[in-house]
């Protein structure tokens, strides 16, 4: 028993199917570390690869992180441990924006990348940010801005993060939002995009 | 002129009736408290925990016979009022882009209120423009005055009708106050309210958020101009299908006129639904995409329909700088809308998908905007401008050039470009210049020949009073 069943079921976006392969695989004794690392992130990093060369699109790419999460759920009381989780993230769209697309997909991205994430979804308040931090012990809280307007709300959400005293780092992100913006502000990290937003978190983490 | 249609009747009717199946048996998601009351108190289903309304179909039918079929934006000078349909096609600036491309050094950088009095001199001198939408944010906006900050230069150094939006109601209200004391009065403002207000309240798919609503709510209240901007994306947050996002948007159309016209019934609105397909390849937004221009036209039909004047940002490029991407995303998108019968193009001087303002992209724009209107103007048929008797008089052989005639019609009958160059090589090979080195020269010109302009001492002292700190909103060239 092996583990193609799962990257196929992955590849092929089929969520029943990945966890059907998961119990299968459980079943037949086949090593839960073999199973994540060679069926369920050996998939994603081919999905990656495939999406960074073009020939998969953006939905396909959700839909293979999707999958995967399915199989991670299944596999997760499996693994000893650490079970590949870099930490835990915050995210949300800032207070006054509803604008979600981008975040949604940063807290995708994260997720099958092996963070935890709490998506706080959109129009958070700078206090809910912090409170949900403080209270699982976030490493990286994670601020999205579409319209350029809710940019300065941001910044006072950054503020706000920092005078709380919390140790944790904050990233910034969305389609108005520059490098220079995030320096300006305090950010401590910025990405360009999703690909980009896990990169930098890990780096983060392992900072 | 005829308009171009996509749908038969039959079709129309059917997206018309699909859009109420929405609103009806789906609902929209209504985030704004007041939104919500007004939808309630006119028997729509509101839950107040998921808040999420539903809105009979009956409703909207109802709502629909106050709607009327003008938008008038009004100037500080009345010369340079516009109104909808009729000045169409009325072409206007693209709003709100955080950055600028620095007319010195060719660099992206944050814009600043001397980037707006300037952008606003601009638009005040192109014949092109009829409407200035704000085109950057003001990054040296002293604390709390982020919006007169912008309002203030771009009132300062435009008479044309002046347009944008606002992040909350204090910022709206300063913007109301700053265009009464240059008004010299409330009553005076309310009688030619020369700020016009634009928000984005739903935010696909059928959500409607609080701020924006509240504005919108706000102004529909006092009688200001206002009207919202919808924005659906076809694979991220409306179907993968044309027919599908144009329903969705249609739908999200009907729930905002429905809530305009139940709080003041005969209220103007423009159906501004700029639906845009994702690029799912990249997840990036694209504003240039054949299919958004598609999409505008589908609308207007829609908008048509509807007895609602339609438009809005159209003509927008993905492109970063002036090059032939930027010219023919903007060209076949404008064009397009134009035939289907939109009425107003937010296009003009954006680069880099609404992200930075361009002064050479402004000109350009502003050529592209007076040939379609040049098109709009068409063919003007007459027994005169058939020309029978001349066509006889000249015959086979011979020419035109010299006729009293051609003198007569060639400075109004041809649109001449200043930008366009029709030299012949060897003529172009002397300066070699590109369209945007000859769309800058006219920039220079331009700012050559400009005039700081003030307001009275007195109405400015008021102001400054009013405004502690304020910037000084002048052009700095």
């Amino acid at each position: 028993m092996s583990t193609q069943a799962i990257y196929d079921a992955i590849m092929e976006f089929e969520d029943d199917d990945v966890v059907e392969a998961v119990k299968e695989a459980i079943e037949a004794g086949v090593d839960p570390q073999v199973i994540l690392n060679e069926g369920l992130i050996g998939a994603m990093d081919e999905v990656g690869r495939l999406f960074s060369i073009g020939d998969l699109y953006v939905p396909e790419m959700l839909m293979a992180a999707n999958a995967m999460k399915a199989g991670m759920k299944v596999i997760k009381p499996y693994l000893k441990g650490d079970d590949g989780g870099k930490g835990l993230v915050v995210i949300g769209t800032v207070e006054g924006d509803l604008h979600d697309i981008g975040k949604n997909l940063v807290s995708m991205m994260m997720e099958s990348a092996g963070f935890e994430v709490i998506d706080l979804g959109i129009d958070v308040p700078a206090n809910k940010f912090i409170e949900t931090a403080k209270a699982n012990n976030a490493g990286i809280i994670c601020l999205s801005a579409l319209l350029t307007t809710t940019m300065t709300t941001m910044a006072e959400t950054v503020d706000a993060i920092k005078k709380s005293g919390l140790n944790v780092k904050t990233m910034v992100g969305g389609a108005p939002v520059t490098e220079e913006f995030a320096k300006e502000i305090g950010a401590d990290g910025f990405a360009e995009d999703a690909g980009e937003a896990v990169v930098f978190a890990r780096n983060l983490m392992a900072s | 002129m005829k308009f171009m249609d996509y749908f038969t009747e039959a079709e129309v009717t059917r997206i018309h009736e699909a859009s109420l199946d929405i609103l009806q048996n789906t609902g929209l998601s209504v985030r704004n408290e007041k939104a919500r009351e007004i939808f309630k108190k006119a028997g729509c289903s509101v839950d107040e925990t998921t808040h999420l309304v539903k809105i009979p179909g009956k409703l909207v039918e109802e709502c629909r016979k106050s709607y009327v079929p003008e938008y008038t934006f009004t100037a500080q000078d009345p010369k340079f009022d516009i109104v909808l349909p009729d000045n169409r096609p009325v072409v206007i600036t693209g709003s709100s882009a955080p950055n600028i491309i620095d007319p010195k050094t060719g660099e992206d950088r944050r814009a600043t209120s001397s980037d707006i009095a300037n952008i606003a001199n601009l638009i005040n001198e192109l014949d092109g423009f009829d409407v200035f939408s704000i085109s950057t944010l003001a990054q040296d906006a002293p604390k709390g005055q982020i919006s007169v900050s912008r309002f203030y230069p771009a009132l300062k150094n435009c008479k044309k009708p002046v347009r944008s939006n606002t992040p909350t109601i204090k910022d709206l209200e300063d913007v109301l106050e700053l265009g009464a004391l240059i008004a010299g009065g409330k009553e005076a403002y309310k009688e030619r309210p020369f700020i016009n207000h634009h928000y984005c309240p739903v935010v696909s798919p059928l959500t409607m958020d609080v701020d924006s609503t509240d504005a919108v709510i706000y102004l529909t209240e006092k009688g200001l101009p206002v009207y919202g901007t919808i924005v659906p994306n076809a694979g991220m947050t409306s179907p993968m299908t044309m027919t599908g996002t144009l329903v969705l948007g249609n739908a999200e159309f009907l729930a905002l006129s429905t809530l305009i016209q139940l709080i003041r019934p005969g209220a103007p609105m423009i159906y501004a639904v700029l639906s845009t397909v994702a690029d799912l390849r990249t997840g990036n937004y694209a504003p240039g995409a054949v299919e958004t221009g598609m999409l505008q036209m589908a609308h207007s039909q829609m908008a048509r329909f509807y007895g609602v004047p339609s438009g809005g940002y159209i003509g927008l490029t993905n492109s970063q700088i002036n090059d032939a991407q930027c010219g023919y995303e903007t060209g076949i998108n404008t064009t397009g809308a134009l035939l289907a019968g939109s009425d107003m193009f937010n296009m003009g001087g954006l680069l880099g998908s609404l992200m930075a303002f361009d002064y050479s992209k402004a000109v350009i724009d502003n050529e592209i905007a007076l040939m379609l209107k040049r098109m709009k103007r068409g063919m003007e048929f007459s027994e005169e401008n058939l020309c029978l008797d001349l066509i006889h008089e000249v015959g086979p052989g011979g020419t035109y050039l010299d006729l009293k005639h051609t003198q007569k019609n060639m400075r109004k009958m041809a649109f001449y470009p200043k930008v366009a160059t029709r030299d012949m090589r060897k003529k172009w090979e002397a300066t070699r210049s590109t369209a945007e080195e000859r769309a800058f020269e006219q920039v220079n010109k331009i700012f050559e020949n400009s005039v700081q302009k003030t307001f009275p001492a007195e109405i400015d002292e008021k102001i400054r009073s009013n405004f502690p700190g304020l910037v000084k909103g002048d052009m700095v060239w």
